[in-house]
């Protein structure tokens, strides 16, 4: 396999909390290459370190020990303060609770995640009505978040995450808070992102179903992947 | 940044009560801010104005002064009535002036005075004050001997072309400026066809009458040898020549309206008033002692007046300056708190935005922002409603220094006297000033309170903004 394919490296990544006199390692000496196109998705019983690994990805938390290569750059050798321009360059976050600035409008919140990266306002404007298209809220774009269904709200946030194209779209239990029928919605619009723009996307779920669909399964357990399983994604529910 | 700052107005707006209420209490604050620094000021001024006045007050009793230690004074009393002015050639014929009426003394007297023990000296002098016609006092000195030379206030004080009076001088005088500048000049021209003839010419000159010209008093022609300028004392606008001169031209040879008697020692003196008031108790009689008598307590009053204003100037200085620390000390710390609690109640939102990738300095401007527009707000309004109601508002935060003014006044029997004025006369507080403060609002006050406004919005903001600044990204992953 070409080294260059790889979004993501890990190697021999070690994370330890320091609480008082004890220390907690929710991470130890995991490794993990993902490529570009997957569709990855974390699964472990609660507190087995998903959200932790996804954090340290995300340039939001740090490496205790270890090595990791975004897009063949080392992060871990990166200072605090310049994490913001990774996060903001290479990283597309999709939360469990949304996360949407209540204040802003859809288009607003898209819009923002580029004003960071410092795109002018005509660009902004134009990639955001994009996006949300493509996200399946045309002509929703001057709501606010408090009119938009909970499926509708995930739907802006992940094209937010989506605005300055990142090397990976990290999603923690993105349909966590979600009901049955905009679970599925939100499921669907991922993998037709994975499918159709070839967007590499690490998600950590506890459902078995939403897992299933993805072309790949880490199971994170003692801080370790014990399970690392190739799946056939089913194209079909996409039409 | 645009963008930013529309963010901030609108996570503010979405907090409208809270905002609302917020900026309520800012503005309070705020207005005070606004409209103290001016308050100070103005009631600065107007102690400033009762100062200046005091301090005229203390000049004038400085000057009432004018006897040596071993000199007396002698007169009978003055009146003065109102009348109109006719025929006259200073001013239009029924203008209001001052009629002054005096007894004169006779040169017997004189003589009893001058021969009492300890007395070394009398020096008479006669004053032939104005009247309707005769609009300039006429001053007759007894230049004979050399005694006058003492006695300095007798004569013209500050000649500026010619000479003054001089022993044996007749037929001689010296006239002030303001005669020498607007008298008619009658007796300067022989004939009425010469007077015509130069009619524009002296109406065009600055001075109609110069050194060498004639003069013509009560009829009698006069040459002019000098022209007193302003003069300290009371002898302006007046002719000064001979006594006998001045006896003669009113036919009242004889008689003088002043003595001025020199003691042998400052230790006589009261005996020497006694004696002269034992000739005739109509007489008064002032020695350097009594003028120091009655000023001295006038002077010390006057002193202590200048100390009280200047203290309750500080104490409503102070007062003034407390407000304004409460003032800037209370919107520091509404800001703070309201923005304290914020930051804690949108740790998420804050999270968040670094996790998207917002920079720390983005997250601190941010938030900064939030308070200073909080503030550039409220002091908009504030300085709105310190326009409207500066008035009102100026004497209702900040006690008056002062109430009433005062004033050098004489009652009518020439005594001095404090009083307090109700009515403004020209260097005097009118007692209707303290009242109506006139503190203005200048630009330079507004702009000053706006730049306050902003420096105290970003002071009270920083702390929480740094503490925003500070939020871990990975809040935004957080979930209760
Ligand atoms: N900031 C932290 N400080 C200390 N311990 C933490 C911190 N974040 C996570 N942990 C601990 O690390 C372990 C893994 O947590 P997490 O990654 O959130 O698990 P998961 O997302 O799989 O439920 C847990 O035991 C948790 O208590
Ligand atoms: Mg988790």
């Amino acid at each position: 396999m070409n080294n260059t394919d790889l979004v993501l490296k890990i190697e021999n990544l070690t994370k330890i909390y320091k609480l008082g006199k004890k220390n907690v390692t929710p991470l130890a000496n995991l490794d993990l290459d993902v490529k570009q196109g997957e569709f990855v998705s974390v699964m472990g019983p609660s507190g087995s370190g998903k959200t932790t690994l996804l954090n340290i990805i995300g340039c939001i938390d740090r490496a205790s020990e270890g090595r990791v290569f975004l897009n063949g750059t080392d992060i871990t050798s990166f200072s605090e303060s310049n994490l913001y321009k990774i996060r903001r360059d290479n990283i597309g976050f999709v939360f469990q609770s949304f996360n949407l600035l209540p204040y802003l409008n859809a288009m607003e919140n898209v819009e923002l995640a580029m004003e960071l990266s410092g795109k002018f306002a005509g660009q902004r404007k134009a990639r955001a009505l994009e996006l949300l298209s493509l996200v399946g809220l045309g002509g929703r774009e001057l709501h606010r978040p408090a009119r938009l269904s909970q499926g509708e709200q995930q739907r802006v946030a992940i094209a937010r995450a989506l605005a300055n194209d990142p090397a990976v779209i990290l999603a923690d239990e993105p349909t966590g808070n979600l009901d049955v029928a905009n679970k599925d919605e939100i499921i669907r619009l991922l993998l037709e992102l994975n499918v159709k723009q070839g967007t590499t996307i690490i998600m950590v779920t506890h459902d078995e179903q939403v897992a299933a669909q993805t072309h790949r399964l880490l199971y994170l357990q003692g801080g370790k992947i014990v399970k690392d399983k190739q799946q056939k994604i089913n194209v079909g529910i996409l039409s | 940044m645009l963008a930013t700052l529309s963010m901030v107005a609108r996570s503010l707006a979405r907090k409208k009560n809270r905002t609302i209420i917020i900026i309520v209490a800012l503005t309070f604050a705020l207005t005070l801010i606004t409209v103290l620094p001016s308050s100070i000021n103005a009631r600065q001024s107007l102690t400033q104005r009762a100062l200046d006045s005091l301090i005229f007050s203390a000049d004038l009793l400085k000057d009432q002064v004018t006897l040596s230690a071993t000199e007396i004074e002698c007169s009978y009393p003055i009146t003065t009535t109102l009348s109109m002015s006719k025929g006259s050639s200073l001013l239009e014929d029924g203008t209001l002036i001052d009629i002054v009426l005096q007894d004169t003394m006779s040169a017997s007297l004189s003589a009893n005075i001058a021969s009492l023990t300890d007395v070394v000296d009398v020096v008479p002098m006669r004053i032939e004050w104005r009247t309707e016609s005769q609009l300039y006092n006429i001053y007759g000195i007894d230049i004979n001997n050399d005694v006058f030379q003492k006695n300095p206030s007798i004569l013209p004080s500050n000649i500026t072309a010619g000479r003054n009076l001089q022993a044996g001088d007749r037929g001689v005088v010296v006239i002030d400026e303001f005669l020498a500048k607007n008298a008619m000049p009658d007796g300067k021209f022989e004939t009425q066809e010469e007077y015509e003839a130069n009619i524009a010419e002296w109406q065009a000159k600055e001075y109609v009458f110069n050194v060498g010209d004639s003069f013509e008093v009560l009829g009698r022609k006069f040459t002019v040898i000098g022209i007193e300028g302003d003069a300290l004392n009371y002898r302006t606008n007046g002719v000064t020549m001979s006594l006998e001169d001045l006896q003669s031209i009113t036919s009242n040879t004889g008689r003088v309206s002043s003595l001025k008697v020199f003691v042998n020692d400052a230790d006589n003196v009261n005996s020497v008033v006694a004696r002269i008031k034992a000739l005739d108790s109509e007489l008064v009689v002032s020695s350097g002692f009594t003028q120091l008598n009655t000023v001295q307590p006038l002077q010390d009053q006057v002193a202590s007046l200048i100390v009280v204003a200047q203290n309750n100037l500080n104490h409503v200085r102070n007062i003034g300056l407390a407000e304004i620390g409460v003032s800037i000390v209370a919107v520091v710390s509404v800001i703070l708190f309201m923005m304290l609690y914020s930051v804690r109640e949108r740790t998420r939102e804050i999270g968040t935005l670094k996790a998207l990738g917002a920079s720390t300095s983005r997250v601190l401007c941010q938030f900064m922002l939030e308070g200073i527009l909080l503030s550039v707000v409220a002091v908009v309004i504030a300085i709105a409603v310190s326009v409207f109601v500066l008035p009102q508002l100026s004497s209702l935060i900040l006690p008056v220094p002062i109430q009433e003014g005062v004033a050098l006044a004489w009652d009518a029997n020439g005594v001095m006297y404090l009083g307090r004025t109700t009515v403004g006369s020209m260097p005097f507080l009118s007692g209707e000033a303290p009242r109506v403060i006139d503190a203005s609002l200048g630009v330079g006050w507004l702009l000053l309170s706006f730049g306050l406004a902003v420096v105290l919005g970003a002071l009270g903001s920083l702390y929480p903004a740094l503490k925003a600044a500070r939020t871990k990204p990975a809040e935004a992953m957080r979930y209760e």
